[in-house]
């Protein structure tokens, strides 16, 4: 039967309706597209801006030291497992860090706030946010040197610059109150209140000996990937690679940040509620012309089941249509959205002057650039979900059609 | 039910409800009809014609009595099997032409025999050559709107005798065409019914057609006023 080639006629018989239908279903797709887009993009870069302020997408530590951190528990063998960690083909980079909480003071002022330990030889501005935000200055060379990198506001507070020297007040690994003389090396701004007032960040080999360390002790491992779905496998991998060498807790970002992860979730379903309701309106407005539409053709139907048509290829007929104005419309849809992704995904909409000098949202950096980012997943998602969404809008008129009385509607003009 | 006979209407009426008042638009009918007649039901407008068209083709079932087409009892048949049974048994040709005003003539004539998965080659085959019996094979390719009435109701009567069904049903066929068309609609089903012994019922008011019936089934009220010719 010529299925196709009547709905094909069916829908270019009136043109503007047709075109009307599926222009609604390329808004559709063009709504969740920016939708799905800014959210996948906006938590990528949450999250990513937020794991290379230290903690990494993956991070390697003591049993114990994600709820309850302290300076006392501590990993002795780094470098192996640094060794062992970058093996893995989703890893793109993984850092030994010392993180905690500290005093510094500079001649009568001092400030409270948290130092990371990091190696200069192996940091890299791609996976740690500081070193790419530096305003004076530079990162100092050694590990086993005194510089110091300071947050703008700190270096503020407590009249620093490069070339000045402050002390660092800690507890060591024995509980003991412990200080190191440094000399700063360099600021940094990110524009994150919180990390500019309160993060110094210090050579690795020398905060080891201030803690009282060993040559390969550290408090966590950082690791990070370039692909942000990778995060659960990275974690099953380390877990059974790493599980022999001791009391170890590999977790993903959302265990360390739990904060963060609650925020995304939340936002997430916000997203995907308003999509919902999106697709449900246009769903509706598709139903309502495809019922048109049919109660139109009550006639045509009546004549196609009076000459041997049954009820069900009568409702299939109907269900082809909604299959290629769902065609139609993801076309067009595709067509529509691809120049404003193109456009999205590369320049975006710089929204600085609104979101004034803190980028930071709930204690995470925002990127004040808004762009789209697709995962090939979400794309499916939401193509699937458009032509799903249409089929199921011709559902109801499809059924309509098949139980048309053919005697009375026969004699409809 | 003799062999010869196709229809068989025993005790059939049909009551309608129009709001609290019951129409009784068929009346306790007894009807036989044999292959191969060319037969027409007249009366006045609301004297049961279409209604007994409509439950001889199963578009409409009687409320009470049996309607039998090739002895068998359509109450007695699914909605799958009605929809087949129309299919493979019954040829309509309406009032007002009633093609599918998005199929070619040619498509229109077809559209039967897609449906019972004729295989394409026969396909072709049979339709022209009905389209060409009825005269209509030059405009094959054509939409019903670019088709004027009387040729409209040509590609209506191809669409109904090419499947070969048991019986053609015919309603007020020469209603809304003009003389001419009307007397050559006729003549062609008159033709059809010689040549081809395809049996066909109509319903009319047509006294041109009823001059060409040979037998004529008068009706009022919904029962049987006169049956001339019935034989």
């Amino acid at each position: 039967m010529r299925l196709n080639t009547m709905a094909w006629r069916t829908l270019s018989r009136n043109r503007r309706r047709t075109l009307i239908t599926s222009l609604s279903v390329a808004f559709g797709i063009f709504l969740a597209v920016t939708f799905t887009g800014s959210g996948d993009y906006s938590y990528t870069s949450m999250i990513n801006t937020s794991t290379v302020m230290g903690l990494g997408h993956v991070s390697v530590a003591e049993e114990g030291n994600n709820a309850r951190p302290s300076l006392a528990r501590w990993l002795r063998d780094a470098d192996s497992l640094r060794i062992a960690t970058s093996g893995l083909p989703e890893v793109s980079g993984a850092y030994p860090r010392i993180m905690g909480q500290a005093m510094f003071a500079a001649g009568a002022k001092s400030a409270g706030g948290m130092f990371m330990g990091i190696d200069p030889a192996l940091e890299t501005p791609q996976h740690n946010f500081f070193l790419r935000s530096v305003v004076d200055g530079a990162l100092f060379a050694e590990a086993a040197g005194r510089g110091a990198l300071i947050g703008a506001e700190m270096a503020e507070k407590l009249n620093l610059r490069p070339g000045r020297k402050m002390v660092i007040t800690v507890t060591d690994k024995d509980g003991e109150l412990t200080s190191e003389l440094l000399r700063i090396s360099g600021v940094f701004q990110t524009g994150d209140h919180a990390a500019d007032s309160g993060i110094v960040l210090v050579p690795l080999d020398r905060l080891r000996q201030t803690l009282g360390y060993g040559p390969g002790g550290v408090t966590l491992l950082a690791v990070y990937t370039d692909d942000l779905r990778r995060v659960k496998k990275i974690q099953a991998d380390l877990t059974e690679k790493l599980s022999p060498t001791g009391r170890l807790e590999v977790l993903t970002w959302r265990e360390t940040q739990a904060d963060l992860a609650g925020l995304i979730a939340v936002d997430r379903l916000f997203n995907n509620l308003l999509q919902l309701l999106v697709g449900l309106v246009i769903a509706a407005g598709i139903m309502n012309t495809m019922l048109m539409s049919v109660l139109e053709r009550n006639r045509e139907f009546g004549i196609m089941l009076a000459v041997g048509m049954s009820p069900a290829q009568v409702a299939r007929l109907v269900l082809v249509e909604s299959f290629w104005l769902g065609c139609l419309g993801l076309a067009l849809g595709i067509m529509l959205t691809a120049p404003w992704f193109y456009y999205m995904s590369r320049t975006g909409i710089d929204l600085s002057a609104l979101v004034g000098e803190d980028y930071s949202a709930g204690g995470v950096l925002v990127d004040p650039v808004l762009k789209l980012r697709l995962f090939r997943e979400s794309a499916l998602a939401i193509l699937g979900t458009v032509f799903v969404l249409t089929l199921a809008a011709g559902v109801y008129p499809a059924i309509r059609a098949g139980r048309v009385p053919p005697a009375r509607s026969i004699k409809e003009v | 039910m003799s062999e010869e006979q196709i229809v068989r209407l025993a005790g059939v009426s049909r009551v309608y409800r129009q709001g609290n008042v019951e129409v009784r638009a068929v009346d306790r009918l007894d009807l036989d009809i044999r292959a191969g007649e060319f037969s027409a039901l007249s009366g006045p407008s609301g004297s049961g014609k279409t209604t007994i068209l409509n439950m001889i083709g199963a578009l409409d079932a009687p409320s009470e009595g049996a309607v039998y087409l090739e002895g068998r009892n359509l109450a007695e048949l699914s909605r799958g099997e009605l929809s087949r049974f129309r299919r493979d048994r019954v040829g309509f040709v309406f009032q007002s032409y009633n093609l599918i005003p998005v199929l070619t003539a040619y498509e229109n004539a077809e559209f039967v025999l897609a449906l019972q998965n004729v295989p394409a080659m026969e396909r072709k085959t049979r339709v022209m050559a009905v389209l060409r019996e009825v005269g209509m094979a030059a405009y094959a390719n054509r939409r019903p709107d670019e088709l004027s009435g009387g040729q409209q109701q040509r590609v209506a009567i191809a669409r109904a005798v090419v499947s070969e069904p048991a019986i053609v049903l015919a309603d007020e066929p020469t209603a809304n065409v003009d003389s001419e068309a009307a007397a050559t609609i006729l003549d062609l089903m008159e033709q059809l019914n010689r040549e081809k012994g395809v049996t066909f019922l109509f319903s009319t008011h047509d006294q041109r057609v009823m001059d060409r019936a040979r037998r004529l089934i008068r009706l009022r009220d919904g029962r049987l006023e006169a049956d001339e010719g019935g034989g």
